[in-house]
This record gives structure tokens, C-alpha cells and sequence, in this order.
């Protein structure tokens, strides 16, 4: 319960920023033609801003399942990769746990406690607690946005557009002080941006991110 | 039905081709999929038993996932976003604080995005 506590408290700095997220969500699911109750319904079943905005592609029907499906896929197979870089950890709580703890599991409390965790921390309770604050705010985002998103100006110009990309580049920076880990993170980071004009956005960071752990694997090694 | 109730009766957007039924059904799909990625990564993981060197490549991952991120976004972006991550890089590595980083880089795009509609 403590750690919960704390994952709530560190990440609300970062989950205020969520809910003009959610707001453009909302209005731009509204806009896509779902009711207020049908995108607040997405925004806690989901949970995943990336795929909901790529799932509002397909609507107004008729809806593509199979593309919709390898879509959302794309997008969230970097879920993946962080539930087996949580795994040390992760994994010794019973399966009931992991399941519960995982269903919250998202870029900014995953980029929070995994180095938490690797400085020591046993508490995966920051996890869930990160996840929830998130999770909430996404939540109350999206309904303001569906109820009242056309009132609402453009985020761009209180800058809050850039708040993900600043808070995730500042953890690889704060990682990068131990320095085995800034040249997987560069690999990384040119691959991505190399493989984005011939892979579907979402593999291409799946790509950069195998190769960025090979890369930290076989420094080692040398 | 609460399509009908809320959609104006003149809507040209209304589709006769999604019924709420498709709806949910492609929320549910959605919801699924998600859950299916964030289970699957330490079910995986259950099944090995992690030496040194597979930690090593874990560790990697974990940086090398969110840098691949960050690269992304960038590359679909334009100058003020880099400029804003610049500077949160900048702040990060003199204070070591994630949300004076974030508010820094907050600050560069809103005076960015100001400046340029004056």
C-alpha cells in the first residue's frame, strides 16, 4: 500500500499533463462519431493513447477488424518489451498481482520504475500506483473532452504537446549517466528514426529497441 | 440506441454501416489487444531462466525502448519540439530532476508556439 501511495505521488507531476490528453481524445473521438459513453468506455478498457487515436481512424465504419487488431498491435507491442525488461522483478509476485499491476503498465510509469527498481527499490507498488494516477487522469480527461472538447483551445499553445516527449527524453538522460547505457540508447535512437519511413509507426520502435539491447549485451561482453 | 439519441437527425455524418454492436465489439477488440501486449512480456520472460547476459540485454531494452520513442516522436516533428527535449536533456543532466526537465522543455514550446503567432 505504501508504494502505491508513492507511485501515486511520483507521477502526479506527469499526470496532470495527461488530461489535456485526454481531452483531445475526448473531442476527437466525439468528432469520429462515438458517444460520450462509448469513448469514455475506451479510455478505461484501453487505457493507450496511441492506439485509441489509431483506432478513431476506422470509424465511421465499416470497421476493419483484422487491420484494426494488427494496428493497435503496432502501437503497443512496446508493452511488450517493457513487461520483460519488469520481469526480475515483476515476476515474483503471484500471477493474480502481476496481472493486476500489468494492466496499468504505460510508457511514463514504466520509464519511472523500472530504473527505481534497478536502484534498488522492491516495492512494485510505485507500478501500479503510477498506473493509476495515469489511468484516472486519462480517464477524466477524456470525459471533459467528449463533453466539451469544441470549448477547449488548442494544448499546442501551453506547450503541453511536448511534456511526454521532454519527461521520456529526460529519463534516457538521467540513464545515461551510467555510461554502458548511453551507446544502446543512441543505436537506438538512430534506428528508430532510420526505420520510420519503411515500417508501420510502432515496429519501428520494437526494431530500435531489440537492437539498442543487443548493443548493451554484447559492450558487455568486449 | 445511444447513437441515435445522440446524433442530430439531420447528421450527415451518421453511418448506416456502424451499429453499436460494431462499436463495442471493436472497443472490446481494442481493450484486448492492449491487455494482451502488457501480459505478455513477463509471461515470456516466466519461461527463461534470466543469466547475466539476459539481464544485460533487458537493462539495454529498457533504455533503448523509450530513446526509440523519443527519436520517433522527434522525427515527426519539427524544431520547437527539439528544442524542447534539447533543453530538458540540458536541465535533466545538471539537476537530475525529471519535472523541472519537463517544465523547462513545456516552457521552450509555449514561448516557441507564442512567439510565433505574434
Amino acid at each position: 500500500m505504501d508504494g502505491i501511495a508513492r507511485g501515486l505521488r511520483r507521477l502526479f507531476p506527469i499526470a496532470v499533463f495527461v488530461v489535456p490528453f485526454g481531452i483531445a481524445f475526448g473531442a476527437a473521438a466525439i468528432e469520429a462519431g462515438l458517444t460520450l459513453v462509448q469513448a469514455v468506455a475506451m479510455s478505461v478498457l484501453v487505457f493507450s493513447g496511441a492506439a485509441q487515436f489509431a483506432a478513431l481512424d476506422f470509424w465511421p465504419g465499416p470497421i476493419a477488424f483484422g487491420s484494426l487488431a494488427l494496428v493497435v498491435l503496432a502501437l503497443n507491442a512496446r508493452h511488450i518489451i517493457m513487461g520483460a525488461a519488469l520481469s526480475p522483478w515483476i515476476n515474483k509476485l503471484s500471477i493474480g498481482r502481476r496481472i493486476v499491476v500489468l494492466t496499468l503498465l504505460s510508457d511514463p510509469n514504466f520509464a519511472d520504475s523500472q530504473p527505481a527498481f534497478k536502484a534498488g527499490e522492491r516495492d512494485i507498488g510505485i507500478l501500479l500506483g503510477g498506473g493509476l494516477i495515469l489511468w484516472v487522469n486519462w480517464i477524466i480527461g477524456t470525459a471533459v473532452g467528449a463533453a466539451a472538447g469544441s470549448l477547449i483551445g488548442d494544448p499546442a499553445r501551453f506547450g503541453v504537446d511536448v511534456v511526454m516527449a521532454c519527461f521520456f527524453a529526460a529519463v534516457v538522460a538521467g540513464q545515461c549517466r551510467n555510461r554502458v547505457m548511453i551507446l544502446p540508447a543512441l543505436v537506438s535512437a538512430a534506428i528508430a528514426v532510420m526505420s520510420l519511413p519503411w515500417m508501420p509507426a510502432g515496429w519501428n520502435v520494437i526494431l530500435a529497441a531489440l537492437a539498442g539491447g543487443l548493443v548493451a549485451m554484447v559492450a558487455h561482453d568486449r | 440506441m445511444s447513437s441515435w439519441r445522440r446524433l442530430p437527425v439531420a447528421s450527415s455524418q451518421w453511418s448506416p454501416m456502424i451499429d453499436d454492436l460494431t462499436v463495442w465489439t471493436a472497443i472490446a477488440l481494442i481493450a484486448g489487444v492492449t491487455l494482451a501486449s502488457r501480459l505478455a512480456g513477463s509471461f515470456l520472460m516466466s519461461h527463461v531462466d534470466a543469466p547475466a547476459r539476459v539481464e544485460r540485454f533487458l537493462d539495454g531494452l529498457s533504455v533503448a525502448v523509450i530513446a526509440a520513442l523519443v527519436a520517433s516522436i522527434l522525427a515527426q516533428n519539427g524544431l520547437r519540439e527539439a528544442a524542447a527535449v534539447a533543453l530538458a536533456v540540458l536541465v535533466m543532466l545538471r539537476s537530475a530532476n525529471a519535472t523541472w526537465a519537463m517544465v523547462a522543455g513545456m516552457a521552450v514550446a509555449a514561448l516557441w508556439t507564442h512567439l510565433l503567432s505574434m
